[in-house]
Formats: structure tokens, C-alpha cells, sequence
């Protein structure tokens, strides 16, 4: 009984930390069909290369595994440090070399290295917005426990 | 709420609450009551202390024992945490973990931190964890919604 107990744990364990790693695989496979759709609309096509899509989708699965078994667990909701950036760019460039390498853009270098710079925006920004989301759930979290308190005083 | 006060000159102060309906106003009355009947007993270095809830600003249990910490001590409790959150229920004590009751009272502020956990600083600098399992109920207590 106390095996099961532990297999299940474990179990979840897993679980939970995978559907992390796809949440943000998902995010920036968002990020990465923008750009991607954009450039093609520049280039005077409505079509976009399923093989491509599916290689993008690879990619974002695959760094995601990356940031959290590699990257010791690099998240964008941790504090804003050295790392950060770091990792970020590392992770932008990895992007930027898998993109060179299946041809997304065309090996145009400018695009890709356009490429590059989008998605190290993409990171910095959602530091900044789940920093920002964290400022204000704490401002809210204060207000209420003052009034909490308040409550307790009467 | 209609009040009245009687100075009497013989037998115990007693307090009787008349009440048609149990308001939110009652219900902090009730509890009001409640507290001020609730000590616990506390032992350090072999002595028993007394201890006002309001005084404690954590319980923890450690190894099967449990310590209740104020600002200046930490004494141990002949209670379960269990037992204790029953107690202490209708006061401003909450379970924060597994192995852990918190004084809200006491709290000196509240940080959000990833996965929807908080980081609580208590009132002498310490911090308390509350992971995501019990930041949401946390959150609901302190609307009020509990």
C-alpha cells in the first residue's frame, strides 16, 4: 500500500512538471507562428509549411525541456536576475539555430537574426508582465490582510 | 445592537448575549467570548506558562511534537496540531500547511511569489511559506468569503 502510495506520488510528481513545460511550450510556439505567419505574409504567401509548424512545436517542447532539466529550472515567473538574461539568450539563440538550420525563414539573415531578437523580447517580456502581475497580486494581497485585520480588531 | 451594562455587588461577572439570528456581528461576539476563555498551556524548561492565542504567531509541529513560537519564546504544546486548529478555529489562526497554524492577526505583510504561493512575513521577521494548495483558501479567508 505505502509503494502504491509513493508510485502515485511520483506519479504526479511528473505530471505536474510536464504540464508546466507545456503550457510554456505552447506560449512560445504562439510567439514563434506570429513571426513566422508575418514573414510569410511579407513574402506575398497565404500558406504555411505544416512541416514547419510541426518542427516549431518540436522546438518549443524541446527547449522547454531544456530550461527545466539544463537551465536549472530557469522560469519566467522567478525573480529578474543575471540568469535571466542569460538563459534567455541562450534560449533565444537555440531557437535562432533550429530556425537556420529547417529553413523557416529561408536562411535570410537578417530574418533570422530579426528572429533572434523577437524571441528574447518575448522572454523578457513575460518576466515582466508575471513580475508585474505578482506587484499587484501583493498590493491586493496587503489590502485584504489589512482589512482582515481590521475585521478581527472589532 | 442594543447593549446593556449592570454593575451588580454580589455574584460572578457573566455576560449573556440575546440574539435572534447568528449575524456576522454576533458571530464575532460569540467568538470574542470564545477567546478570552481560550489559554494554553505551554511548557519551557519544565515550566508551565500560560499563553494568550493572540501572543502566538505560529504553531508548528517537528517530529511529532508541536512548539507554539511568540516573539520572545518558543514553547511546546501537549496538543496536536489538529486539536489545535480546532481550538483555535474561531479566532484568526490558520492552517498553512501540513505541519503548520498561522496567526493572520500577526502578520506583518504578504508577498506573491511564483505558482501562486505567498511568502507571509510575520511580526517578528519571519517568514512562512504557503504553498499553492492552501494560498487559495488563504485568499478566501481573507476576502471574508470563508
Amino acid at each position: 500500500m505505502k509503494d502504491r502510495k509513493e508510485k502515485i506520488t511520483v506519479w504526479e510528481l511528473f505530471f505536474s512538471r510536464d504540464i508546466g513545460i507545456e503550457i510554456k511550450a505552447c506560449l512560445y510556439y504562439c510567439c514563434i507562428l506570429a513571426y513566422y505567419f508575418i514573414f510569410r505574409i511579407i513574402r506575398g504567401s497565404l500558406d504555411a509549411s505544416i512541416i514547419h509548424m510541426i518542427e516549431m512545436i518540436c522546438a518549443t517542447y524541446i527547449i522547454g525541456y531544456l530550461q527545466f532539466y539544463v537551465m536549472a529550472n530557469f522560469d519566467e515567473e522567478d525573480e529578474f536576475s543575471w540568469k535571466t538574461v542569460v538563459y534567455s539568450l541562450l534560449c533565444s539563440f537555440i531557437y535562432m539555430v533550429v530556425a537556420v538550420f529547417c529553413k523557416w525563414y529561408d536562411g535570410m539573415f537578417f530574418v533570422n537574426a530579426g528572429f533572434f531578437a523577437f524571441m528574447e523580447f518575448c522572454y523578457l517580456s513575460y518576466f515582466f508582465i508575471y513580475r508585474m502581475k505578482k506587484r499587484i497580486d501583493t498590493r491586493i494581497l496587503n489590502h485584504e490582510l489589512r482589512e482582515f485585520q481590521e475585521r478581527s480588531k472589532k | 445592537m442594543k447593549y446593556t451594562i449592570n454593575q451588580i455587588t454580589s455574584g460572578e461577572d457573566e455576560a449573556i448575549l440575546n440574539y435572534i439570528e447568528m449575524n456576522e456581528e454576533v458571530a464575532r461576539i460569540v467568538a470574542f467570548f470564545k477567546s478570552d476563555s481560550k489559554k494554553i498551556i505551554g511548557w519551557k524548561d519544565k515550566i508551565q506558562i500560560v499563553i494568550r492565542p493572540e501572543e502566538i504567531l505560529y504553531i508548528e509541529s517537528v517530529d511529532g511534537r508541536t512548539f507554539a513560537y511568540t516573539e520572545q519564546d518558543v514553547y511546546k504544546v501537549n496538543f496536536t496540531l489538529a486539536q489545535l486548529e480546532e481550538l483555535l478555529k474561531d479566532i484568526s489562526f490558520y492552517r498553512c500547511s501540513k505541519s503548520m497554524i498561522m496567526n493572520i492577526d500577526r502578520v506583518a505583510n504578504l508577498k506573491s511569489l511564483s505558482s501562486n504561493r505567498i511568502d507571509a512575513v510575520m511580526q517578528n521577521g519571519e517568514h512562512i511559506m504557503i504553498s499553492r494548495t492552501y494560498a487559495t483558501e488563504f485568499r478566501r479567508i481573507l476576502r471574508g468569503e470563508h
